[in-house]
Parts: C-alpha cells; sequence; structure tokens
C-alpha cells in the first residue's frame, strides 16, 4: 500500500541528502546555479506525487536529475544557453585562471563530453553505481553504459598521459600551448 | 600514479566540495506548483495579452518575500500596465561602461572604459585605451563564432562554438540576488567577483558581457531585464528613491538597500523600466558606471555588432591573442594557468599579470 507521507517527510529527507544530491546536479550541467536549478525541479516533481510516493525517494531524484539533464531540462532556453558552455568548457562561475591540477583538468574535461556520457561518469565515479544500476537509471542497455564510459575514460587517459609528459618537461606547471 | 577513475573521483569531489542545498526547497517547490495551478486556471479564459499581464503579477506577488507588500505589489502592477502600454523600445542594448578599480589586488587605481552591444544571441565589446583607441574587441556574431582583435599586437583569432555565456539564472521572477557581480577594468576582460565565488577567487570575464550590475544578460529581451528590475523592487532588493533627469531625459532612480556589500543605484525610464544608467560600487574598490540606450535594430545598428577585423592584422591561436591581455590585468598577480577551447580540444598556458602599456594605472604613464 502507498504511504501517505506529509511534506515535513519531504524536508527531512531533503535535509540529509540534498547537499549530495547537489553536488550530483552540479557535476551533471557544469555550474551551482543550474545545478540548483535541477535539483528544485527535480524536488518539484517528486513533491507532486510525494503523498503517495511508495519508493526510494533518492533514488527517484537521482534518475529524474539524469532525465531532465539529458533529455527533457535542455528544451528549456536557459539550459542550452548552458549546455553550449559547458560544451565549450567556458563556464561564467569557473575560475579559468585558478592553479590546475589534473583533477581540475578532468572535470573540466567532464564537463566538455556529451551530456549523456558525463551522466554515466558521474553514476558511475561519483554516485559509485555499477553499470546495470547506471543503465536502470539512465534508460539504457549496460552495454551503451559500458561503451560511453570507456569513451569518455579514454578521453580523459590521453590527457592526464599529456599532462605528465609536459608536467615532467617544464616542472609540473602543467601544458603548455 | 593513481588510476584515472580515482582522480576524476577526487577531482568531482574538489569541485563540488563547498557546496550547501539552499534551504526552503520544498516550499519553492509548493510556491511553484500553486502558481503553476493558478496560471493554468485563467489562461483558457483570457486574451494572450491579458493573459501575460496576470502571469507576470501572479509570478511577483507570492513571491514578494521579506521585502513585498501590498503596496509595493500594487505599484508593480501598475508598472506591468505602463509597460505593456509603452512604445516598443528597441532591442540592442548599446552600452558605455566606465570603470574604476582601485586596488583589487593590491595595485593602484585603474580606470577603463568599453562600449558594448548586445542582440540576442550577438554581441561585441570594444575595450579602449584612456586615450579613446581600441585595446581589444570580442563578440561573437551568429552561430556562435566568437572573434577577439587584440589592437596592441594587432592580431585576431576566431572560435566558433563559444557562444554567448549563459544568462545568470536569477532575477526574472524571485527575490535572489539582483547582481551578477561587478564588471572590472575595460567593461570585460578583468575580474568579476561572482556570488557564491571562494573568497579570493576571481574569473576573468572575457566571453561574459551582460548588463552591468544588473543579473541578466544583455542577451535577455529587454521586456525580461525590465521584469527583473521590477521583480527585484517588489522584493526590496531595490528601492525607489525618486526620480532625476538622466541625460536630459526623466528616469526613476532605484537604490539598492542601505548596507549592502555591493551597492548599486539603477535609474530607469518611467514608462518601459528599462535601465539608461548603472552605477555599481564594491566594498573592494571597484566603481562601475554605464549608460545604456536602446536601439532599434536597423541595418546600421545591428552592423555595431559584428567585430572588424582591420587588414594587416595577424590571425593567431585564440590564447595567444588572450594571453597578452591577461597579462595586462590590473594587479600582481601570481603566474596562473589560462585554458581556452581551441580546435582539438582545450590549450593551457602558464600567464602572470602585470600593467601593459594600455591599462594604464592611474598616475603612471
Amino acid at each position: 500500500m502507498a504511504a501517505d507521507r506529509s511534506t515535513a517527510d519531504l524536508e527531512r529527507f531533503l535535509a540529509e541528502r540534498a547537499d549530495h544530491l547537489l553536488r550530483t546536479a552540479v557535476l551533471l550541467t557544469g555550474s551551482k546555479e543550474a545545478g540548483e536549478d535541477l535539483l528544485q525541479t527535480a524536488v518539484e516533481r517528486l513533491l507532486r506525487r510525494w503523498r503517495r510516493f511508495d519508493g526510494d525517494p533518492e533514488g527517484y531524484l537521482r534518475r529524474t536529475l539524469c532525465n531532465l539533464a539529458t533529455d527533457g531540462y535542455r528544451r528549456a532556453g536557459r539550459w542550452r544557453q548552458k549546455e553550449r558552455l559547458l560544451r565549450t568548457g567556458v563556464r561564467p562561475a569557473q575560475d579559468m585562471t585558478g592553479d590546475v591540477d589534473l583533477r581540475d583538468a578532468l572535470v573540466r574535461l567532464l564537463l566538455q563530453l556529451p551530456v549523456r556520457q558525463r551522466a554515466v561518469l558521474v553514476l558511475r565515479y561519483w554516485e559509485q553505481l555499477t553499470d546495470a544500476e547506471t543503465a536502470a537509471i539512465l534508460g539504457c542497455a549496460e552495454g551503451t553504459v559500458k561503451s560511453a564510459g570507456s569513451r569518455g575514460l579514454a578521453r580523459m587517459r590521453e590527457l592526464a598521459s599529456d599532462w605528465s609528459d609536459t608536467a615532467a618537461m617544464c616542472g609540473g606547471e602543467g601544458k603548455q600551448s | 600514479m593513481k588510476e584515472i577513475e580515482d582522480l576524476l573521483r577526487e577531482g568531482m569531489e574538489r569541485f563540488t566540495a563547498d557546496l550547501r542545498a539552499p534551504a526552503g526547497m520544498t516550499g519553492r517547490a509548493e510556491q511553484r506548483r500553486h502558481r503553476r495551478l493558478a496560471l493554468r486556471s485563467v489562461a483558457g479564459a483570457a486574451t494572450a495579452l491579458a493573459a501575460a499581464a496576470v502571469a507576470l503579477v501572479a509570478v511577483e506577488v507570492p513571491g514578494a518575500g521579506s521585502g513585498g507588500s501590498a503596496v509595493a505589489s500594487a505599484a508593480v502592477v501598475k508598472r506591468v500596465d505602463n509597460a505593456l502600454n509603452a512604445a516598443e523600445p528597441g532591442d540592442i542594448a548599446q552600452m558605455a561602461v566606465t570603470t574604476r578599480s582601485v586596488s583589487a589586488f593590491g595595485g593602484p587605481a585603474v580606470t577603463t572604459t568599453a562600449e558594448e552591444w548586445s542582440y540576442g544571441d550577438q554581441w561585441r565589446s570594444v575595450a579602449n585605451s584612456l586615450d579613446g583607441h581600441p585595446l581589444y574587441d570580442e563578440g561573437s556574431g551568429p552561430a556562435s563564432v566568437y572573434t577577439l582583435v587584440n589592437y596592441q599586437t594587432r592580431t585576431w583569432a576566431r572560435q566558433p562554438g563559444l557562444g554567448r555565456p549563459a544568462a545568470p539564472a536569477f532575477g526574472a521572477s524571485s527575490c535572489k540576488p539582483l547582481l551578477a557581480g561587478i564588471p572590472g577594468p575595460a567593461g570585460s576582460l578583468a575580474p568579476r567577483p561572482l556570488p557564491g565565488q571562494a573568497k579570493g577567487r576571481s574569473v576573468p570575464s572575457l566571453f561574459q558581457p551582460g548588463l552591468p550590475g544588473i543579473g541578466f544578460s544583455a542577451s535577455s529581451p529587454p521586456a525580461t531585464v525590465a521584469r527583473a528590475l521590477r521583480t527585484a523592487v517588489s522584493c526590496g532588493s531595490l528601492a525607489v528613491a525618486g526620480r532625476q533627469r538622466v541625460d536630459g531625459t526623466e528616469a526613476t532612480e532605484l537604490t539598492s538597500r542601505p548596507g549592502s556589500l555591493i551597492s548599486e543605484t539603477v535609474w530607469v525610464s518611467p514608462g518601459t523600466y528599462l535601465p539608461v544608467r548603472v552605477v555599481v560600487s564594491s566594498g573592494t574598490g571597484v566603481r562601475l558606471t554605464a549608460n545604456i540606450t536602446w536601439l532599434l535594430p536597423t541595418a546600421p545598428n545591428l552592423a555595431k555588432l559584428t567585430v572588424p577585423v582591420p587588414t594587416g592584422f595577424r590571425r593567431v591561436q585564440l590564447i595567444n591573442a588572450v594571453i597578452p591581455i591577461v597579462q595586462q590585468l590590473p594587479g600582481k598577480q601570481e603566474p596562473k594557468t589560462l585554458c581556452l577551447p581551441a580546435p582539438a580540444g582545450s590549450t593551457c598556458q602558464r600567464v602572470s599579470a602585470a600593467y601593459g602599456a594600455g591599462l594604464a594605472p592611474e598616475g603612471q604613464p
């Protein structure tokens, strides 16, 4: 039988898990503002069915975040603008002159990947889900998750290899053009 | 060396480390749901214009938040009516921006000027030297092709796909802060602290044109900009301070709350509520003045959006056109790594900022 949940229950749940979900949303979108928008939209969707919601709210929100990021949410004009920036790696809320190390470079590269590939890597390596769980969330075959993940990682390995070569050559100062 | 998966995980951890979800998400979700239901109930029975007017009221009145009041709401409704009845303003925002930056990074004060134009997804910004000569000219044309001309090095670069920066995600229908951040020297290629940024960090504002001091990209339609200002008034983040004449035209003066970290005064046209002048000052010593004209999209006006490449200038990679400009940013900064998109991925280079000939600090030749 479906539970009859109160809004206070949802607030309690969000107080506990919203920070983590926001981090997922930000990794999916590339900026704090877009991540907050995305999470807010997902919470609204959950709220609509909350009273009779019978399931794992975190799983539902995570799935909604991914679906919105990879599909419907991009229809919004604001999202299109952000997405274009993500593709080019230029993001207003990001410090491009900040100290860059390989980890930062990897995240920047992550944010430039196609949104579905990015979602796979976020779910696999941030949420630490299995290929099967990732496939279930994204509504695709496990093989698709594996290939998208390995393509993304391959690009990152290339970057890491360039990075270490250049760092060795330039005393660890990063890649020179 | 660590596995790439571990490095990526650490990078993601670090990238999101300081994030905290905003409070009141459930309340906001409920508010939006109620608004949506209210709008749905009236939409079918109204004409397009009437529906639009109701929508504006429905969005703004419940969201009045901390500073909202019935009086403010009534004033907003009246202004909405005025705006809807006003003559259609021009769509191209033309701005003359003067910025005085006082030692944000420990250096002496720098005054710079820039001219900016924005229309839909297209924009252009020309940063001028103290004697009025262009230092660099940048902009994004149709199909998001970004062009940068560096007059000092007589070089230029073009990079497809850069497009326009995202419009800040606040302002139009929420009571979140209106300010997008203070544009730095030259109105374009300088640090602009953004809300939520870690202290001491800054972002180059290359690729970041926009209506200065207003949390909206200049690409926003005039109606959206006007609505953002009205919302700011209804929320109490800006207050009507009276009427004044700006360049011979009557304008309504809006001021930020006393004691605000960033002080802002916006003069708007009473009929359209579009900004005609913005003055923003921050505690870090940056003061920006922007005079804004709204132009009709005629052929001569649209031509102002194109970045001309002078004959004889040499084409270089984007990063090679950018670096000399970054090196002129005011203040003494430690060498940083700058990464920019390039045809094959991104290119990074170490740079250190120092004063150059163009952006001369005050009191120095």
